[in-house]
């Protein structure tokens, strides 16, 4: 049997970024797209491909920065983050609907 | 003017706009002025699926035990789906090809119509499996009045818009009168408006109409039944989620004048009548939800609940071509609908059932022995 061994990640970031979402504060990694870690702290979020090309998980980012490690198919509008695929690279703060 | 299939005169593709400029000669995509639209095609592409694939053999014995409220919900939406798509699988083209003028999106145009062709063929071979006799279902949706109203607001602004370019091509420009219809004044904002409303109500079908049809599909399987026409649908609602990524960058682009200045004044001018073809589909679905479930609901899903889900998704829609929402329901009431949406689980085991992702020559022939260093024996 050939196993790939996983234990050791020497790329891995540990910066710890706060999302805020109304009265809500989480912690985020870079390690993760934005969507996994929402859904880990309970927050439902809408999805559907889950790899940029629907814009269902379409999120509004009132403030921060967040990056992409590839370029989405999806429209990114501006004021907008894409939650399937966006890395978050500072505190940011987000909102769903008005 | 009139339309060439192979246009003789030397221009500059990278400076045309998407639409209504040159007609396109060589189908050339070395260089591309929206490459987006070329790696939609490639995305499609690697969709491609085969409705046999597709076990239905337990949907028949389903939709036997299913009751007569049921039978109807589902043979209605399956009619609703089935007409969708007729529209979708030839309109693109007949509408939109004449008058393309980037290589990249006209093929683009042509790979998302011959997907719904397979969708079309789709719900033939799912109307097979369930009926002894399809031809009852498939004429009734050229006769049922709740079938063709909803063919009426579809189709619309396609014909229209085919209409004008038809005149277009080979009149010009002018103010004509056609027997039946009056004057019809061809002028290339008049031209646009068409060409910007036709995509918007485009958008309008595939983003909020499709969505509604699979709501229905999925309720179903949620109770595991039908699950075969579910396997189908999630196929179906993974391909639409790629066009309508599509027609949301068409929109885009022209509304930001990045490709056409014009159009994004005409953009601008039509907003408040694109906000109603959003508001006006949407009061039409919520109608058409009291129809489907008028003799009876179904658990999991209601006239009610399918209401609110079409108020839910349509604020969605709205808000991705950056108009304001209009609706106050600001939760999805049917959450469920995600984990049957998702594509990334469409792929199963082979030895399970069909594959529906495939990719062909994914080998990556760059390797080198450091690349076997954290290989453990």
């Amino acid at each position: 049997m050939t196993l790939i061994s996983k234990s050791t990640n020497p790329t891995k970031n540990d910066k710890v970024h706060r999302v805020l979402l109304g009265k809500k504060q989480i912690l985020v990694t870079e390690d993760e797209p934005l969507l996994i870690q929402l859904e880990r702290a309970g927050i439902h979020v809408e999805y559907q491909c889950r790899e940029g090309y629907c814009s269902s998980c379409s999120i509004k980012l009132l403030w921060g920065h967040v990056s992409y490690p590839f370029e989405p198919l999806a429209w990114v509008q501006s004021g907008y983050l894409l939650a399937c695929c966006a890395i978050v690279k500072s505190d940011i703060e987000i909102a769903f609907f008005d | 003017m009139s339309y060439s299939t192979f246009n003789r005169k030397h221009f500059d593709s990278m400076k045309e706009p998407m639409f209504f400029g040159e007609n396109v000669n060589v189908a050339r995509y070395d260089q591309q002025k929206h490459p987006i639209f070329e790696k939609l095609i490639e995305k499609q592409l690697s969709f491609f699926w085969r409705p046999e694939e597709v076990d239905l053999s337990t949907d028949r014995k389903d939709f036997q035990r299913l009751e007569e409220h049921e039978q109807h919900i589902f043979l209605s939406n399956l009619k609703y789906q089935t007409l969708l798509d007729s529209v979708q699988g030839r309109s693109p083209n007949v509408a939109l090809l004449p008058i393309v003028s980037l290589p990249e999106l006209e093929t683009w145009i042509e790979t998302w119509s011959f997907s719904e062709t397979i969708h079309s063929r789709s719900y033939t071979h799912i109307i097979r499996n369930i009926v002894n006799d399809p031809t009852k279902i498939f004429d009734d949706i050229v006769t049922n009045e709740e079938i063709t109203k909803r063919a009426d607001s579809v189709s619309i602004y396609y014909d229209r818009l085919i209409e004008m370019v038809n005149l277009y091509n080979t009149m010009g420009m002018g103010t004509f009168n056609v027997p039946g219809k009056g004057d019809i004044e061809i002028s290339m904002p008049k031209l646009k408006k068409a060409l910007y409303l036709t995509i918007a109500s485009v958008n309008v079908l595939e983003a909020i109409r499709f969505y509604v049809s699979f709501a229905c599909s999925f309720a179903f399987a949620e109770r595991t039944l039908m699950e075969g026409n579910a396997k189908i649908i999630k196929l179906i609602a993974r391909d639409e989620a790629l066009h309508l990524t599509g027609t949301q960058h068409m929109l885009n682009l022209m509304a930001s004048g990045k490709d056409d200045p014009e159009m994004a004044e005409i953009a601008a001018e039509c907003q408040n009548e694109v906000r109603q073809i959003f508001i006006e589909a949407a009061e039409q679905e919520k109608e058409w939800a009291t129809y489907l479930f008028k003799d009876g609901s179904m658990i999991g899903l209601n006239a009610q609940i399918l209401g609110q889900y079409v108020e839910y998704i349509t604020n969605v829609r709205m808000q991705a071509v950056g108009l304001e929402t209009c609706f106050a329901t600001k939760h999805n009431p049917i959450p469920w609908i995600n984990a049957w949406l998702v594509s990334d689980n469409v792929q199963v085991a082979p030895q399970e059932a069909e594959i529906s992702s495939y990719l062909v020559g994914q080998t990556d022939n760059n390797l080198d022995d450091s690349d076997f260093d954290d290989f453990d024996l």
